[in-house]
């Protein structure tokens, strides 16, 4: 509740200062402070001190699982801003709304993680996507900036029309919003509930990119400045998965039956388009864009395996996933080039770089001792424990071995290739907080439960 | 704790050698580092009790896991020959410039480090882990300091062994989901017995994982190529220590875990090693150059180790426990002497090279004895574990035997002829030259041969060391 | 005269749904485009009031829904008005078949 209110409060706010602070490198600090009085905030929200008394009348529910994903989201958000935010601010003139609407977007993530009734998952869906509409068209004199917050546009809000859709069966069916669905009789009922279910899984596959619903997203994504595809494809991306979990979960989870198959057929879609189009790419900030299709549809198994293994792998999944996309992205946006090409021969003008990206790019890619390898066998853990379908787990693991193939590209461009490539504008600030990512991506992946997992029981 | 002292050293030191910029002191550095390992591993040797060789502590509670580590006659075996081998490596290759020698030393004391957790870990995610692990480092040595070719040679073999650890994951996963005490450690998976439709389908997802490293035909492709592509030092980890992973992963997990289906794909595997021992000897036959040469020879080698695991009597068992042991010294002792050819003639072409044996004829003598070890001649190591090898695959089926039998022949063919080739005969334009070993590069061939007699005459010890590890697995699969 | 029915409104709905996803995915002009999915959200409004009046007529849950779906659907409409009158700035034209700057 208080990162709720907060954060759209902070919007408001970062907007005005825009008009009363006159140089606009002073941006990110602003969000800086409004992102650490999230944070206290969010301290507040898991101990359940509500700092705002208001009446919500059981729309919204604060649990431990999504009120700890706020907590990656806003850590990750500070991250971003720390190494990113000066590239924000040279997308276009309007730095202070930028950041006001990475706040909205963060209003948004905190109410997708603890709706508890479909008209809220609704506005926070909403709320996460409109202000990315704008934020993907932020670069005004950009074609490419347009048309992609224009395609963007036009397949979010089509899908926001099927998940409407999707609710108004449900309700038409059951007669509530809430996410206890009571139990039907009749046959038509029953038959509007299951339709009801897979238009919603459908209109969530957009918004998280599942195949066959992904077309849109590398077009986003590399259209988009590369700054705000750093945020879309992480947290929003992982808030969208939140959603989807919770909504499976928590209302959905006793009727595996209806749905369960759909999502297994996409998930093996969806790993399968992501890591064989990814081979394909010369462009690393489209690889990225397929290759988060391709971790999507590993995130995919938390939706299908509704356990408890599936919440902590899903929380461990977000945290690993966001720190090294924002970090590989970190290091993107300071490239001359984008092709792989662009890479060649970093690890003798920055070491240091090249070793963290790599690092990076293992976790992605699923190595152990990187937090990717156990957010992924976690996924893996929790399908089994649901009863998994041998066939999906072994398509989930060839496809985990071809996407070592796209990944491994750029460290073999950064280490084996000649090249003479730079990163522009490094200081020691910058490689500070990639070291902090990179450290916490290996000890989450050599000890998940002090850091991350134990605070999931013990809240 | 000597367990975990084990992988740690290499550990901590392979990471501080990143920041020894300086290449003479990296050098001594890995050297003195890699003798320190050596010193723990001799130490574990005679502290057998439990307090030396076991370590244990949570690791992963939510999944049944723990980091737990411990030391048996096989695990001592193996972790001495890792300790002996690398410092063996480092005073061989001593003379080899690389550039960025810091990273280069660093990656092998981390990919000795891999080794070790391999050859320790009592749990099987740890296994995983340090299965893994192994890996990376030696992905990046060969990848950065190999041959022409060597990126995508060395992308292939990654993806190739990637590919089936991911398969045996899904297997690691299923047993733990299996098991009903939920966990990963040793002790709790060989007191279950797995059930008779879960053990044939677990067992193809370990067997592949662990075929593919050591590796059995027809998961071969990648093996040449890699050994031929990486750097001297990284093909003698590769093929002298890396290939014995896969049969002591068979020997520590596949067999005591899934006897039954062991048994029953029993003619398959064999029939598998055997076909791999007679083509990768017809192959060697017609190799001119010399690291591939050595590379085939090492495949049939192999077959035969992987061939008598399975028949599954004490006798062939024991015999693979010695010659995993003696194969990793000869054929490390063969690519110090390929890399002391290549590094003084800069061809590994047996066409090009000849009559060496005029000029340089310490590096002859050696070698022949290092060769005749390779083709197990009586009286050298190798001759003590085809034995019992042997032996125990007549037991099993004689007809196996014959067909093995082949390929010794054929490995004396190939064997000689490239002595032959190689030292003997005129010398050409690229030989004249040649000049005798120095005494840096005689010691440590002497060291090899020395091993190769001892073990040869007085082969006891080993055998005392790793009886109790055959006993067990033989009253496990009976 | 005839009181409409349930299945009347839910017919109108349905129809509307329809011809909205059929002028989305075959019109190339980008106010059409966004009048279909106008289309779209305001049949599915139609149907929440619907089953709100004919099935579930205790609490008025439905129309509120509505409601915020009408609120977001303005907000959504102001953005795309923005990014349409962006990208006519640039291109002049608003057929969406000339941005193809994003192909393959």
């Amino acid at each position: 509740m208080n990162v709720i209110v907060l954060s759209a409060v902070w919007g408001v706010v970062m907007m005005f200062s825009g008009l009363f602070i006159a140089d606009k490198s002073k941006a990110k600090y602003v969000a800086i402070a409004g992102l650490l009085v999230l944070l206290v905030a969010n301290y507040f929200d898991l101990h359940h001190k509500f700092l705002f008394a208001s009446s919500i009348g059981n729309m919204l529910q604060f649990e431990s699982f999504g009120m700890i994903f706020v907590t990656i989201a806003l850590l990750s958000t500070l991250l971003y801003v720390l190494l990113s935010g000066a590239a924000v601010e040279k997308v276009g003139n309007h730095a202070y709304e930028y950041f006001a609407l990475l706040f909205f977007v963060l209003c948004g993530v905190g109410i997708a993680a603890s709706y508890n009734n479909l008209l809220m998952l609704f506005l926070g869906i909403e709320i996460m996507s409109i202000p990315l509409y704008i934020l993907t068209g932020a670069d005004k004199r950009n074609l490419k900036s347009n048309e992609a917050s224009l395609k963007y546009f036009l397949m979010g809000s089509f899908s926001t029309g099927i998940m409407l859709l999707g609710i108004v069966l449900l309700y038409g069916a059951t007669g509530t919003f809430n996410l206890v669905i009571p139990a039907v009789s009749k046959a038509s009922e029953n038959m509007m509930v299951s339709a009801g279910i897979v238009l919603l899984a459908i209109a969530l596959a957009f918004k998280v990119s599942a195949a066959p619903f992904h077309f849109w997203t590398p077009d986003v994504y590399d259209g988009a400045p590369t700054v705000f595809t750093s945020f879309m494809a992480t947290v929003v991306k992982v808030a969208g998965f939140i959603a989807f979990v919770r909504l499976f979960e928590n209302a959905f989870g006793g009727m595996t039956d209806v749905w369960q198959y759909t999502i297994a057929l996409i998930i093996a879609a969806t790993l399968i388009a992501g890591n064989i189009t990814a081979v394909f790419q010369q462009s690393v900030k489209r690889m990225l864009a397929y290759s988060s299709i391709s971790q999507a549809g590993f995130m995919l198994f938390a939706v299908y395996s509704v356990n408890a293994f599936a919440k902590e792998g899903i929380l461990l999944y977000a945290a690993a996933y966001c720190l090294a996309t924002i970090g590989i992205f970190a290091v993107l946006i300071k490239m001359k080039d984008f092709t792989f090409e662009g890479f060649n021969g970093l690890a003798k003008q920055q070491p240091l770089l090249a070793l963290l990206v790599s690092i990076f790019v293992l976790s992605l890619a699923g190595i152990p001792l990187t937090a990717g390898f156990l957010s992924k066998y976690y996924m893996v853990l929790a399908s089994i424990k649901a009863g998994g379908l041998l066939w999906l787990i072994i398509t989930a693991m060839l496809c985990a071995a071809v996407s070592v193939y796209y990944y491994f590209r750029l460290i073999q461009a950064m280490y084996f290739k000649e090249g003479d490539a730079n990163a522009i504008d490094v200081n020691p600030r910058f490689k500070a907080l990639l070291v902090v990512a990179a450290v916490l991506i290996i000890l989450l992946g050599v000890y998940p439960n002090a850091l991350l997992l134990d605070w999931f029981h013990i809240l | 704790m000597l367990a975990l002292l084990l992988i740690l050293i290499p550990l901590i030191t392979g990471v501080a050698a990143f920041f020894i910029k300086n290449e003479k002191s990296v050098k001594t550095w890995a050297l003195v580092a890699s003798l320190a390992t050596l010193i723990v591993s001799l130490w574990s040797l005679m502290h057998q009790d439990n307090y030396h060789s076991i370590f244990s502590k949570e690791w992963l509670p939510d999944l049944g896991s723990s980091f737990s580590l411990g030391l048996d006659g096989m695990g001592r075996m193996l972790t001495l020959l890792t300790a002996i081998a690398f410092p063996v490596i480092f005073i061989a290759t001593n003379k080899s410039t690389y550039k960025d020698s810091n990273q280069f030393f660093g990656l092998m004391l981390l990919s000795q480090a891999g080794l070790m957790g391999v050859f320790l870990a009592t749990d099987l995610l740890l296994f995983y882990f340090f299965w893994e692990l192994a890996l990376v480092p030696v992905y990046f040595l060969s990848s950065k300091w190999g041959g022409e070719r060597r990126i995508p040679v060395t992308f292939k073999f990654f993806i190739y062994t990637f590919l089936g650890s991911l398969i045996m994951l899904v297997g690691i996963l299923y047993v733990y989901y299996i098991n009903p005490e939920k966990s990963f450690s040793m002790a709790s998976l060989y007191n279950y017995t797995f059930g008779h439709k879960a053990q044939s389908i677990l067992f193809w997802m370990f067997f592949l994982a662990f075929a593919i490293k050591m590796p059995i035909f027809p998961f071969h492709t990648w093996q040449p190529d890699t050994y031929e592509q990486s750097p001297t030092a990284t093909t003698m980890v590769l093929s002298g220590v890396m290939v014995k992973m896969g049969l002591f992963a068979v020997v520590r997990w596949l067999l005591p875990l899934f006897p039954e289906a062991a048994h029953g794909n029993d003619n398959i595997v064999i029939g598998l090693s055997v076909v791999g021992m007679i083509y990768a000897s017809c192959i060697a036959m017609v190799q001119d150059d010399l690291k591939r040469l050595v590379a085939y020879s090492s495949i049939a080698h192999i077959g035969l180790m992987c061939a008598a695991l399975f028949a599954g009597n004490s006798i062939g068992v024991q015999g693979v426990m010695v010659q995993m042991f003696n194969h990793g010294i000869n054929i490390i002792g063969l690519w110090v002497v390929v890399e002391l050819t290549e590094r003084q003639f800069g061809t590994r072409k047996m066409s090009e090279l000849g009559g060496i044996a005029q000029k340089a004829p310490a590096l002859a003598i050696m070698l022949v004895i290092i060769a005749l070890a390779n083709i197990a001649l009586p009286l050298t190591n190798a001759f003590v574990g085809e034995f019992l090898m042997f032996n125990g695959l007549y037991q099993f089926n004689v007809w196996y035997t014959v067909v093995a039998g082949l390929s010794i022949i054929l490995a004396a063919i190939y064997t000689l002829n490239m002595i032959q080739k190689v030292f003997y005969g005129n010398t050409n334009s690229i030989t004249e030259n040649a000049v005798d070993i120095n005494w840096n590069e005689k010691l440590i061939l002497a060291v090899v041969v020395i091993l190769i007699f001892a073990m040869g005459v007085y082969p006891k010890p080993m055998i005392e060391l790793t009886k109790t590890s055959v006993e067990s697995l033989v009253s496990a699969f009976k | 005269m005839m009181q409409p029915g349930l299945y009347h409104l839910l017919f109108i709905s349905a129809a509307l749904f329809f011809i909205g996803v059929y002028g989305f995915l075959t019109r190339r002009n980008l106010i059409t485009m966004l009048m279909s999915v106008e289309l779209i959200l305001n049949s599915v409004n139609l149907n929440f009031i619907a089953f709100n009046k004919y099935v579930w007529p205790q609490r008025l849950d439905g129309v509120f829904f509505t409601v915020f779906v009408i609120a977001i659907a303005a907000a959504e409409a102001a953005v795309a008005i923005a990014i349409i009158i962006n990208l006519y700035r640039s291109h002049q034209s608003i057929d969406v078949e000339n941005a193809e700057e994003l192909k393959y």
